[in-house]
C-alpha cells in the first residue's frame, strides 16, 4: 500500500485526537479574535434595543441539554440585554427534557440581574401539545398556563399585567433546536396573532430558516454558537460563546486541512493510476 | 372484521382528514376551539400508546435476559434506571428543585442526563471530521464546485477565517443569503407539494398502506 | 401726511399677520370614514377607512378614537402621522381589499389594553390634528364578530383543489397508459441491499426516523418498509426495525405482518422484528449505534425525518462496512446523509419509493400530478421574475400585474 493509500484509510481516532486537541488547546490558551456582526444577528439585537421599558418579552426554550452548547449561551446572552432594558420577560418551554434548564438559565441569570420572579420575569414552564399550546395561549394566555412553574397563578403576577394573551406580548423569541420550533412558532403563533418574532437555532438548521428570514416571517435569526458569540459581543458581556469561538476556528480550519488533505492523496493516487494504466 | 380493519379506519380518516383541512381556512373561534380539543386528545391517545412501547421494551429485554444473550446485564442496567427515575420522579412530583434545593430527580436530570446528551451531541464533532476526511472528495466537477464552497462557508463562519481571508465572510453570508436560501426553497416546494400529494391520497383512502396491508 | 405715513407702515406690518391668518387654514375632518367588523377574522378587530386629503403633511396627524358602551367619553387608542397607514400597506390581498389603494385604513384589534367584544357595538371615529386645531368626523357605530370563512385563503384553497384535480386526472391518465419514472439510483440499489444481507447471512436494519405518524416522511418511510419486507420475507433475511414512537411501531408491525403475509411466509415472520426503544433522541441514537456494533447488519435503511442523530447513525454504520440507503425530507441532515450513505433519497423522491417499487398506475399517476404543480410553479416564478425585473429595468409600472401575481401565492 502506497503512503498516499495509507493516509486515505488512516485510523478514525487519530482525526479524533486531532479534534481533540484543536478543540481543548484554544480552550485552555485563548486567543480572542475579533468577531464580526452579522445582520441577521444584529436584527434581534436592534428590535429588543428599540423596544421602550416595560415591555413583553416572550423567550421560548425549546430546546433539549443536547443542544446546550450552542442555544444556552444565545439564552444567556438575550436574557441579560432583556433585563438590562427592564422588559417584562416572559419564559416558557415546549420541550418537555429542557424544562430544568429553561428554568435554572432564567432564575440564574435574574439574580445576577437582581431581578424579582413574579414582579420582572415568570418562567411559565411546560405544557403538553407544542401547537395547540401556542394558539391557546394566543386566545388566553392564562387558560394555557393557570400557574406558573412554582405553581403561582400567573392570573395575579404583576409581571403579566395587562397581558391577555400573545397579542399582547411585544417581541417573541424561539431558541429552537429543531421541532417545535421557529417554524411552529410562525404557522400557529405569529401568522395568526399578529406579534413580531424572532428567532435562534442550533448551526445545523440555520442554513434552513434562511428562507423565513428573506421573506420577513422572522425578524432576525441567530445562529448556532457564533450567532451567540456576535450576541454576546453586542451586549458587551463577553461569555462561553466568544471564548468558544476560538476552538471552533481551529476545528474548522483542523477540518478545511484534512479535507485538503484527502483530497491530495486522492489524486495522488488517481495520477499513479492513470500512469500506471499508461505504462 | 374488514369493518373494523378497513373500513372504519378510512372512513375516520376520511372525515377529519375533511375536517381539519377545512379548519384552515375556518378563523372562527370554534374552529380553533376544535384543533386544540383534538390535539389534547392525540395527547392523551399517544400517552396510551407510550405503553405499547414500554411493554414492548420490557419484554425484549426480558427475553434477553432469559436467554442471557450477550450483553444481558446492561438489559438489568436498563429495568433499574427506568424504574428508579420514575420512581424518584413521582416522589418528587416531577420537580428538579423545591424551595431552591434540587432534589434527587433534579440530581439526576442535572448531573446525569443533561452532561450524557451534551456528549452524544458533542461525537458528531469528531464524527463531522471523520466523514469529511472520508467522502469529501473532488470526484466530479460538481463535487469540486461543492467542496470549495464548503471551505469558503467554514472560513468566513469563524473569527480566524474572517481575520486571514476578510472576504470569506461577506461570500459567506452570500452563499447562505442567495444560494442556500433559493435552493431551500426549492427542496421546500418539492417537499410540500409531495406532502400535499401524500395527504390528499390518504385522507381519500387511495393510500391504505399504513393500515396494515396493500390491495383488498 | 406723518398720520398717513404712519398708517401706511402700521398696515405693512400687519400685512404679514393677515396673510399669515388666511394662510392658515382650518383642519378639515376626515372625509368618507368607514368602520366595519374586519373580514376574515376570528372577531375582536374593527377596521377603519378614510379618505386621502390635500392637507396631509408633517404638521397633520391622525388620532383613533374608540368609545366603549359603558364609557362616557371617547379615547384615543392610536396617533400617527397623517401619511402612514394606507390600504396598500396593510397585508391583504387584491381582492379583499376593503378599499382603493390610497385610501387609509386602520385595524383596531383586542391587546395592549383595548378590549373588543364580539357582538358588542363601539363608536368609532377619526380626528384630524395639526397644531392646536383638532376636528374628527361623526362617530360610526360597527360591532365585531367572528367570520365563518376567511376569504384571504381562498386562493390556496383554489390551488388545493387544482392540485387534488390534476392528481385525480392524472391517476386515471396512468390507468390508460404507462408513463416514464427516471431512474432513482437508490430504489434501484434496496433489491441488491437485501441480496447483499442474504449472501453474508447478516440482518438487515431500517429505520423509519424521528417523526410519528402525522408526519408524509414517516407515512413514507412505514409504506417502503412494506415494500422492503416483502423482499426480506421471500429471502428469508432477519428484519431489525428499532422505533421512537410506540405508535408508529404498531403501524409498522402490522404492516410486515402483512408483508410477510403477501410473500406467502407468515411463519418467518417475528413479532419482535419490530421493537421500542425510547423516544429520546440520542438515548435511541446510542441504541441503534449499539445494535449495528453488536448485530452488524449487512444493509441500513434510513427512511424518514432526522435530526442531529443522523450522522451518528451513518457513521457508525459506515464504520460496520454495511451497504446504506437514506431517505428523507429533513434538508438540513441531507448534507450528512450524501457523504455518509452510498445512495440518498432527496425530499420527494421519498414520497416517490412507492410508486417507483410498486409501479401501480394509482401511485404512478400521482408522481405525474406532483410535477404538473411543480411545473406551474415553475412558469408562476418565471413570469413574476420577468415581470419585477422589467418593470425595473424599463421603468414600467407593472405594480397590477405583479399584485395579481403576488397574492396568488
Amino acid at each position: 500500500m502506497s503512503f498516499a493509500e495509507r493516509m486515505l484509510h488512516i485510523d478514525r481516532r487519530i482525526i479524533f485526537l486531532v479534534i481533540g486537541l484543536c478543540t481543548l488547546i484554544p480552550l485552555l490558551y485563548p486567543v480572542g479574535l475579533a468577531i464580526k456582526i452579522s445582520p441577521e444577528v444584529k436584527s434581534v439585537y436592534d428590535y429588543i434595543e428599540s423596544l421602550p421599558d416595560g415591555s413583553v418579552f416572550l423567550l421560548s426554550l425549546d430546546f433539549d441539554p443536547a443542544s446546550k452548547p450552542e442555544l444556552y449561551p444565545q439564552a444567556v446572552a438575550l436574557l441579560h440585554h432583556a433585563f438590562k432594558k427592564n422588559l417584562r420577560v416572559i419564559g416558557m418551554t415546549l420541550w418537555l427534557p429542557g424544562t430544568g434548564m429553561a428554568s435554572e438559565v432564567i432564575s440564574r441569570v435574574a439574580r445576577e440581574e437582581g431581578k424579582v420572579s413574579g414582579k420582572d420575569y415568570v418562567f411559565l414552564g411546560w405544557s403538553p401539545g407544542a401547537s395547540s399550546v401556542i394558539i391557546t395561549m394566543g386566545q388566553d394566555l392564562y387558560k394555557a398556563f393557570p400557574t406558573d412553574y412554582n405553581n403561582q397563578p400567573t392570573a395575579e403576577l404583576p409581571v403579566l399585567k395587562g397581558v391577555q394573551s400573545l397579542r399582547d406580548v411585544n417581541y417573541v423569541v424561539s431558541l429552537a433546536a429543531g421541532s417545535t420550533g421557529i417554524e411552529t412558532w410562525y404557522v400557529f403563533g405569529k401568522d395568526k396573532y399578529k406579534f413580531e418574532l424572532g428567532g435562534g437555532c442550533t448551526g445545523v438548521i440555520a442554513p434552513g430558516l434562511y428562507p423565513l428570514l428573506r421573506s420577513g416571517q422572522i425578524n432576525g435569526l441567530i445562529g448556532g454558537l457564533r450567532g451567540a458569540a456576535e450576541y454576546e459581543v453586542l451586549i458587551g458581556k463577553k461569555g462561553t460563546a466568544v471564548a468558544g469561538m476560538d476552538a471552533q476556528s481551529a476545528t474548522h480550519f483542523a477540518i478545511i486541512l484534512l479535507v485538503i488533505l484527502c483530497n491530495v492523496f486522492y489524486f495522488l493516487i488517481r495520477t499513479s493510476g492513470k500512469t500506471a494504466g499508461q505504462n | 372484521m374488514t369493518l373494523l380493519r378497513r373500513q372504519l379506519p378510512l372512513l375516520i380518516t376520511f372525515v377529519t382528514g375533511i375536517l381539519f383541512a377545512a379548519q384552515y381556512y375556518i378563523p372562527h373561534p370554534a374552529s380553533e376551539l376544535m384543533l386544540t380539543s383534538v390535539s389534547k386528545w392525540l395527547q392523551i391517545i399517544a400517552g396510551f400508546a407510550l405503553i405499547l412501547g414500554v411493554t414492548s421494551l420490557f419484554h425484549i429485554h426480558a427475553v434477553k435476559i432469559r436467554r442471557k444473550e450477550p450483553g444481558w446485564g446492561y438489559s438489568f442496567v436498563l429495568y433499574a434506571g427506568m424504574l428508579g427515575t420514575i420512581v424518584i420522579g413521582l416522589w418528587h412530583g416531577g420537580k428538579e428543585t423545591t424551595d431552591g434545593v434540587t432534589t434527587a430527580f433534579g440530581w439526576i436530570y442535572t448531573f446525569m442526563m443533561v452532561p450524557l446528551q451534551g456528549t452524544m451531541f458533542a461525537i458528531l464533532a469528531f464524527f463531522i471530521a471523520s466523514a469529511a476526511y472520508r467522502s469529501f472528495r473532488a470526484r466530479s466537477r460538481e463535487a469540486a464546485v461543492l467542496l470549495i464552497a464548503a471551505v469558503i462557508v467554514m472560513m468566513g463562519r469563524v473569527p480566524l477565517g474572517e481575520h486571514l481571508i476578510p472576504i470569506s465572510g461577506d461570500i459567506t453570508q452570500w452563499i447562505l443569503n442567495v444560494l442556500n436560501a433559493s435552493v431551500r426553497r426549492a427542496i421546500l416546494i418539492g417537499i410540500s407539494l409531495g406532502a400535499v400529494a401524500l395527504s390528499l391520497k390518504i385522507i381519500f383512502g387511495v393510500e391504505r398502506a399504513y393500515l396494515g396491508g396493500g390491495k383488498e | 401726511m406723518k398720520t398717513a405715513w404712519a398708517l401706511t407702515i402700521l398696515l405693512i406690518c400687519c400685512a404679514p399677520t393677515a396673510w399669515t391668518v388666511q394662510a392658515e387654514e382650518t383642519v378639515s375632518p376626515p372625509q368618507q370614514l368607514r368602520v366595519f367588523d374586519t373580514p376574515n377574522d376570528s372577531g375582536g378587530s374593527l377596521t377603519v377607512t378614510w379618505a386621502q386629503t390635500d392637507q396631509e403633511s408633517k404638521n397633520l396627524r391622525y388620532q383613533i378614537l374608540l368609545k366603549d358602551p359603558a364609557a362616557t367619553e371617547p379615547k384615543v387608542i392610536a396617533e400617527f402621522a397623517s401619511d402612514t397607514y394606507y390600504v396598500r400597506d396593510a397585508k391583504a390581498p387584491w381582492w379583499t381589499r376593503p378599499a382603493p389603494k390610497n385610501m387609509h385604513q386602520f385595524t383596531i384589534k383586542s391587546g395592549k389594553g383595548i378590549d373588543l367584544k364580539d357582538g358588542t357595538s363601539y363608536a368609532v371615529t377619526v380626528a384630524s390634528v395639526a397644531g392646536e386645531q383638532r376636528t374628527s368626523a361623526a362617530p360610526v357605530q360597527a360591532k365585531p364578530e367572528p367570520n365563518w370563512f376567511n376569504w384571504n385563503q381562498i386562493n390556496n384553497l383554489a390551488i388545493v383543489m387544482i392540485f387534488g384535480f390534476v392528481v385525480l386526472g392524472s391517476i386515471q391518465a396512468a390507468k390508460r397508459r404507462e408513463i416514464f419514472l427516471r431512474r432513482i439510483p437508490g430504489l434501484d440499489a434496496v433489491d441488491e441491499a437485501i441480496g447483499r444481507a442474504t449472501e453474508l447471512g447478516k440482518p438487515i436494519l431500517y429505520l423509519t426516523g424521528a417523526g410519528d405518524m402525522s408526519e408524509p416522511s414517516t407515512v413514507a418511510a412505514a409504506v417502503i418498509l412494506g415494500r422492503v419486507a416483502k423482499r426480506v420475507a421471500a429471502y428469508e433475511t432477519d428484519l431489525m426495525v428499532p422505533h421512537r414512537d410506540p405508535i408508529v411501531m404498531a403501524v409498522c408491525q402490522e404492516i410486515t405482518k402483512q408483508s410477510y403475509l403477501e410473500a406467502g411466509k407468515p411463519d418467518v415472520f417475528k413479532e419482535d422484528s419490530n421493537f421500542f426503544i425510547t423516544t429520546d433522541q440520542f438515548s435511541y441514537t446510542a441504541a441503534v449505534d449499539g445494535i449495528m456494533l453488536r448485530k452488524k447488519p449487512a444493509a441500513n435503511f434510513f427512511m424518514g425525518s432526522y435530526f442531529a442523530e443522523s450522522l451518528l447513525l451513518t457513521e457508525t454504520g459506515a464504520s460496520t462496512g454495511a451497504i446504506q440507503i437514506a431517505g428523507t425530507d429533513s434538508d438540513h441532515q441531507m448534507p450528512f446523509f450524501v457523504t455518509t450513505c452510498d445512495y440518498t433519497l432527496i425530499g420527494e423522491e421519498l414520497y416517490a419509493a412507492s410508486a417507483y417499487l410498486s409501479r401501480e398506475p394509482v401511485q404512478v399517476g400521482t408522481l405525474r400530478g406532483q410535477d404538473i404543480g411543480k411545473a406551474c410553479i415553475l412558469v408562476a416564478l418565471g413570469v413574476g421574475t420577468v415581470l419585477a425585473t422589467a418593470s425595473v429595468l424599463l421603468h414600467v409600472d407593472l405594480s397590477l400585474a405583479l399584485d395579481l401575481v403576488k397574492d396568488w401565492k
